[in-house]
């Protein structure tokens, strides 16, 4: 039975959003088909899908909200999965592949012809993160507000309502429309209900083993982006040095209470800490990429899905993600002399500027739920 | 404004806590500022941040994020954009580009003596389960919910446990929780002045109160003292887990049980 629970939790939070990555990887250019970008490309679609198809439900279903919402969740997730999976499978019959295979070959290749200086620096960063998911798993972090966005994914998994009961004490309440855009915590309740397992341990024992090493993949990618040389031995010796302090600032950077460091290894499974430990540095990666490749559609498309996605882990993400977003496109136009990156950059909002446009309604009682 | 702007500099040095490590941020940005020769690494890492950070301390920004409906409380966030520890790492490595190793273990050796380790937090502490809360709170939830998952209990906790009763089953409803226990919020519960509001607890007072919110459970903690013996008003000890007594109270019980048979019969 936990070897099935675990199958299955394999299959949610690995299979599926990688397979859901491979819809997106044909609109990214040669070099970004890799495994990585398609886990991280995948996890940034299905919250967007959550968003997309949870706050309809929120707002408009009273009654049995969780069930409702898994009854039309699981089946898109499935066909995005299975479709991703077939359109990859078709293109490598064709085209051998989109590259994707090619690389991770080449990746194994650079594997046993590295030089001992690169290998010491990978093991040290596969150590510190080791460390970091032995910690999770074993170390039990007090947070006062894991009574309410623990609750909240019981809550749904318990007794099938999103939103709508007090956590802290359990009685009926009006739709607390503060939270109930940001969708992370009936995330876990959805993968507590779609593998047989109790919400708080998705939330405390699993979901931290795969938030550390998905915020990891992506400062790869900000570390090969900023430390890229035309000596390949050298750029992954920087790359994992790179890995290996900012695996140790991680560890260290409890200098107070409010760090994404902080949050990062002892609130991993809070929406908010999502929002600062993926969110925003998929913003910076995103942008790392994109001022090298202005015209590169998918990487617009995931900044698009992104700057929405972000309001699966809190309000506040959705604004932060777009700011940096106009802020950053704004830069790039006036230091390319380019208008069109600003207005992208904007129209790129457009996802994020709906949800915004919704919490304001919602908050200010201007639309009833 | 100017009392606007001061509080947002004492957010800004509550988040860096003015420590050793944001001095290590502040080294690599003066590095980066003055020899990174990339446009694109000096906008995102060089001037973004300054700009960020501008615009945090500028007053009307605080004004336009309250307006916006947002939690005055989570202005800090907005810090979240700056990348310190990218914006660090990166100056380090820029700065031992050519000499890595010793760059490891020097810049290694500067955050672990600046900054401070997070599993020395007083708020972690050894999982005693998969759920990562206290085992006793386990066996008094299992002690008390309810068989039928359709149903639900209403149980008074004492404080250290508010935070988790409702973790580990949301059939356990409580008159009141965290709300209460943080001061600046200012709620008032009638069951929790009874329970908390005097030193030593008086039965009779409690129950008036719990019976008007027909809860069924009270535990009580260890070492807790009342005016009178539970049991003399018509509590019933059910167990005794590390210490903490569990009583029930038949009265509410049996109204609540009135109740689902009531509705059991309508369905």
């Amino acid at each position: 039975m936990i070897l099935l629970k675990i199958f299955s939790l394999l299959i949610w939070l690995l299979v599926v959003p990688f397979c859901m990555g491979l819809l997106i990887l044909p609109l990214l250019k040669q070099q970004q088909r890799t495994p990585g970008i398609a886990l991280i490309a995948g996890y940034i679609f299905q919250f967007t899908l959550l968003e997309l198809i949870g706050i309809p439900v929120v707002v408009c279903v009273t009654y049995n909200g969780f069930s409702t919402f898994l009854k039309i969740f699981i089946p898109v997730l499935v066909v995005s999965a299975l479709l991703g999976a077939a359109l990859f499978w078709r293109r490598h019959s064709m085209e051998n592949g989109w590259g994707f295979l090619k690389e991770n070959q080449r990746s194994i290749y650079s594997f046993r012809k590295m030089g001992w200086e690169e290998r010491i620096m990978l093991v040290l960063f596969l150590g510190l993160a080791a460390f970091q998911l032995y910690m999770a798993f074993t170390r039990a972090s007090f947070d006062g507000d894991d009574a309410y966005y623990g609750v909240q994914a019981l809550a749904a998994q318990q007794v099938d309502t999103l939103y709508r009961i007090n956590p802290y004490t359990g009685r009926s309440t009006p739709v607390d429309v503060r939270h109930a855009l940001a969708m992370f915590p009936i995330w876990e309740a959805f993968l507590g209900s779609a593998s047989g397992v109790h919400a708080t341990i998705i939330c405390h024992s699993v979901v931290p083993l795969v938030l550390i090493p998905l915020t990891y993949m992506i400062y790869y990618q900000i570390g090969q982006a900023l430390l890229k040389k035309q000596d390949k031995h050298l750029t992954g010796s920087l790359t994992f040095l790179f890995m290996s302090l900012i695996a140790l600032w991680q560890i260290f950077g409890n200098v107070s209470l409010y760090t994404t460091e902080t949050f990062f290894l002892t609130r991993t499974w809070q929406g908010k800490s999502f929002a600062g430990n993926f969110i925003i540095p998929a913003v910076i990666w995103i942008f790392l990429k994109l001022y090298e490749e202005e015209s590169e559609k998918g990487l617009w498309v995931l900044l698009f899905c992104l700057n929405f996605a972000g309001g699966a882990s809190s309000s506040l993400a959705v604004l932060l993600s777009c700011l940096m977003t106009v802020g950053f496109g704004f830069l790039f136009a006036v230091s390319k002399k380019r208008i069109s990156i600003f207005i992208k950059a904007c129209l790129s909002c457009a996802g994020g500027g709906i949800y915004v446009l919704l919490y304001l309604l919602l908050t200010h009682g201007l639309l009833g739920v | 404004m100017f009392g606007i702007f001061m509080e947002s500099l004492v957010i800004f040095k509550l988040y860096t806590g003015l420590k050793l490590l944001f001095a290590l941020t502040l080294f690599a940005w003066i590095y980066l500022l003055i020899t990174e020769k990339e446009r694109r690494n000096r906008l995102m890492l060089v001037y973004a941040p300054l700009i960020i950070i501008l615009l945090f301390l500028f007053p009307l920004s605080r004004k336009f994020f309250v307006a916006a409906g947002l939690d005055g409380e989570t202005y800090y966030r907005i810090l979240w954009t700056i990348p310190m520890g990218i914006i660090t790492i990166f100056g380090f490595c820029r700065l031992f580009e050519r000499h890595r190793r010793i760059g490891l273990v020097v810049t290694a050796a500067l955050i672990v003596l600046c900054g401070k380790y997070v599993y020395k937090s007083e708020y972690i502490s050894k999982a005693e389960n998969l759920y990562h809360i206290p085992d006793m709170v386990v066996k008094i939830c299992d002690l008390i919910e309810p068989e039928n998952p359709d149903t639900r209990v209403s149980a008074v906790m004492p404080p250290e446990l508010i935070h988790y009763v409702r973790q580990y089953s949301a059939r356990i409803n409580m008159p009141y929780g965290r709300e209460m226990l943080v001061p600046q919020w200012k709620y008032y519960n009638a069951v929790y002045e009874a329970m908390e509001g005097t030193e030593v607890v008086d039965i009779d007072v409690l129950l008036k109160a719990t019976r008007d919110e027909y809860c069924q459970y009270i535990v009580l903690a260890p070492g807790r003292q009342t005016e009178q013996e539970p049991e003399e008003c018509g509590l019933v000890l059910v167990g005794e887990i590390d210490g903490y007594r569990i009583y029930e109270d038949p009265v509410s019980v049996k109204i609540v049980e009135s109740w689902q048979e009531y509705y059991e019969d309508e369905e």
